[in-house]
């Protein structure tokens, strides 16, 4: 049970009617960046909101630390929670907004002192306790925020969209740090986010969330390399989703299966799907930089789909170039090529494509 | 050609300060001077007259400070503004607490009620609770059934029975003034506390009360302000035992004639009410200041 922080078992919540989240299971690992990613309205905000205890669970059982939540209210819960607009105390300094919470918990003047300081020193922002939040910049405010929640040493620090009010740059720049935080604390980090970057930068695991339920749960690797609906495939990363037919079995020594692409009439091989029947596979997902120019696949040394095609439109992304190519038969794929090849890429010109099988992902819906 | 009607027709109110500008705020100056400003120039102009003839005396003012009767009446009025202010909003906090938060569907509905008595008047209202309070009202009448009481307890024509009443007519201004300030402290300030382990109480405490305190401070002010104004509460509830400024300078001008008189106790009555509104809107804007809102 101590390396598991908080587990949901089968927990949903409905508004009147309207079921928000619907049977969800999860449990996440003590010390892990834990991001709960998905579209607005995936339910991901009201998980949220049920883990720190401000809603409560319909059916279903939310532990943490073991212990079952059900009643416990927010404040006896002892977890952390960074707001999307900080929600810092406009009437207290930074150093009294960073020591509520010791305060709350009764802890000596000293304490609190001291455990203002050594949240403020995590987060970097050493000298500004007596300044109020309304003269602190967007970035500066949201260190005051996660150092607040993380000064009573709470075991889980959840985040609801902390990034979403700064600038790009900051953002970015927050990223690493929060990552740092994390790192530097041990704690577990539960994440919520509808920016699929940002999940993919911090986390050791992300959980996809679609229509109140989880759609996929894994490494960020794992998610973004074998995502297994097309759900997933869209929203995380760039893809190029085909609709299939006419699924075969293994044929060649990798295991890899024979598939037909439905608008085109070209047979493709993809990779196996363990756990996902023939019968089940509807799509076929291949991210743009798996799609290949043929005279630079010549060093590729797996087993590879080999098209031809027409180049029709190239877009120029700075490090990449992102070309639009029709297949022979009738479809589109979507290519990542480096800008350093831009002489081939000529419109109209005629290429030849190659895609490895272990890059072409079957999905179920 | 175009171009510069076009730039002249964006900026016609900068440039062009003629009586066409100023045509449509001339019929509101107009009532404002004929019936506002008039009358009270003509009041403060008033208190400086004798009774009888026109000559200007100080002898209104000079029989205001020595006159025991009315300046008890003034400090009766003060006492009962205060009362009033204070009772109004501690009842009306809750309450507008409640508005503030509440997502409930019945929230419209009990802001409706909260409101509603206003569109009864105010006569009708302390009628209401004259009906309640008065010496064989209902109160008195059941405790004396019941046998908890042999005499009738002082609950009317008293300083109990007039703060009750104004109390009550006064609450809806209250929990309005309450009602914006509480509106404008995030929810998610609250929830920050609780999960950093504040109770409910302390949420209050060290979160809502004193971020509410303009909030406060506005609602003292309007109940002091209409407390003192208020004629009908007094008059009805307080009785000929009970008297008021407001009910003072009524008497003057129609039992007794004395308008200098009765223009000086309504110019003291307005200097406090303005002194009241100044301190506290100079209590306001120091606050804002220092909870950094």
């Amino acid at each position: 049970m101590s390396t598991i922080d908080i587990e949901l078992h089968s927990v949903s919540k409905k508004f009147g009617a309207n079921r928000i989240v619907k049977n969800v299971n999860l449990s996440i690992p003590k010390g892990k960046f834990v991001s709960i990613l998905g579209p607005s309205g995936c339910g991901k905000t009201t998980t949220l909101n049920m883990i720190a205890g401000f809603e409560s669970p319909t059916s279903g059982e939310i532990r943490i630390r073991g212990r079952d939540q059900n009643g416990v209210p927010p404040e006896a819960r002892k977890i952390g929670l960074v707001f999307q607009n900080y929600a810092l105390f406009p009437h207290m300094t930074v150093a009294e907004n960073v020591g509520f919470g010791l305060k709350m918990q009764g802890r000596s003047r000293q304490e609190i002192a001291a455990g203002t300081k050594r949240a403020l020193k995590s987060v970097r922002l050493e000298g500004f306790e007596n300044r109020y939040p309304k003269e602190l910049s967007g970035g500066q405010q949201q260190r005051v925020a996660v150092a607040r929640a993380i000064a009573p040493s709470p075991s889980v620090l959840l985040l609801d969209e902390p990034l979403s009010n700064l600038d790009l740059k900051l953002r970015e720049a927050m990223r690493v740090e929060l990552k740092e935080i994390q790192q530097d604390l041990g704690m577990t980090f539960v994440y919520v986010t509808h920016d699929q970057e940002e999940a993919m930068a911090m986390s050791d695991r992300i959980i996809v969330m679609q229509g109140g339920v989880v759609a996929q749960e894994g490494a960020p690797a794992d998610i973004y390399g074998r995502p297994r609906t097309s759900f997933v495939a869209d929203f995380i990363g760039k893809s190029n989703i085909l609709p299939i037919s006419d699924v075969g079995d293994a044929e060649t020594g990798n295991g890899s299966l024979r598939v037909l692409l439905e608008a085109a009439g070209v047979p493709i091989m993809a990779a196996p799907m363990p756990g996902l029947g023939p019968d089940k596979a509807r799509f076929c997902c291949i991210r743009p930089e798996a799609v290949r120019l043929a005279d630079a696949a010549g060093a590729l040394d797996e087993p590879a789909n080999l098209l031809t095609g027409t180049i029709q439109k190239v877009v120029n992304l700075g490090a990449y170039l992102e070309a639009w190519l029709l297949v022979d038969g009738g479809i589109t794929l979507k290519s990542m090529i480096r800008s350093t090849r831009l002489d081939k890429l000529v419109v109209g010109r005629r290429v030849e494509l190659a895609i490895a099988h272990a890059a072409v992902q079957l999905l179920e819906e | 050609m175009a171009v510069i009607a076009l730039s002249t027709s964006q900026s016609p109110a900068r440039r062009d300060l003629s009586v066409k500008t100023f045509l449509p705020l001339m019929a509101p100056a107009i009532v404002l001077a004929l019936f506002f400003a008039v009358p009270m120039g003509m009041m403060i102009g008033i208190s400086f007259q004798s009774r009888d003839a026109g000559a200007l005396t100080l002898a209104s003012y000079s029989r205001f400070v020595n006159d025991g009767l009315v300046l008890v009446g003034f400090g009766r009025t003060v006492v009962m503004s205060g009362l009033v202010a204070v009772c109004v909003t501690v009842l009306a906090y809750p309450l507008a607490y409640y508005l503030a938060r509440s997502t409930s569907r019945w929230r419209t509905v009990v802001l409706a009620l909260a409101i509603a008595p206003e569109l009864a008047g105010v006569v009708l209202r302390t009628y209401g609770w004259l009906i309640i309070l008065d010496d064989r009202g209902f109160i008195n009448s059941a405790l004396m059934w019941v046998g908890v009481i042999s005499e009738p307890l002082p609950l009317s024509k008293n300083l109990f029975g007039v703060v009750v009443g104004l109390t009550h007519v006064i609450l809806p201004f209250g929990v309005l003034s309450l009602l914006t300030s509480l509106q404008g402290i995030s929810p998610n300030l609250e929830r920050s506390a609780q999960i950093l382990g504040a109770s409910r109480l302390a949420v209050i405490r060290h979160i809502v009360l004193p971020l509410s305190v303009p909030g406060i401070i506005s609602s003292l002010l309007v109940g002091f302000t209409m407390a003192a104004s208020a004629y009908a509460t007094p008059a009805l509830l307080g009785g000929a035992g009970f008297k008021v400024m407001a009910t003072m300078v009524y008497e003057q001008v129609l039992f007794y004639l004395d308008w200098p008189f009765a223009a000086v106790m309504a110019n003291v009555l307005l200097i406090l009410m303005l002194g009241v509104a100044f301190v506290g809107s100079r209590i306001e804007s120091r606050l804002n200041q220092n909870l950094h809102l």
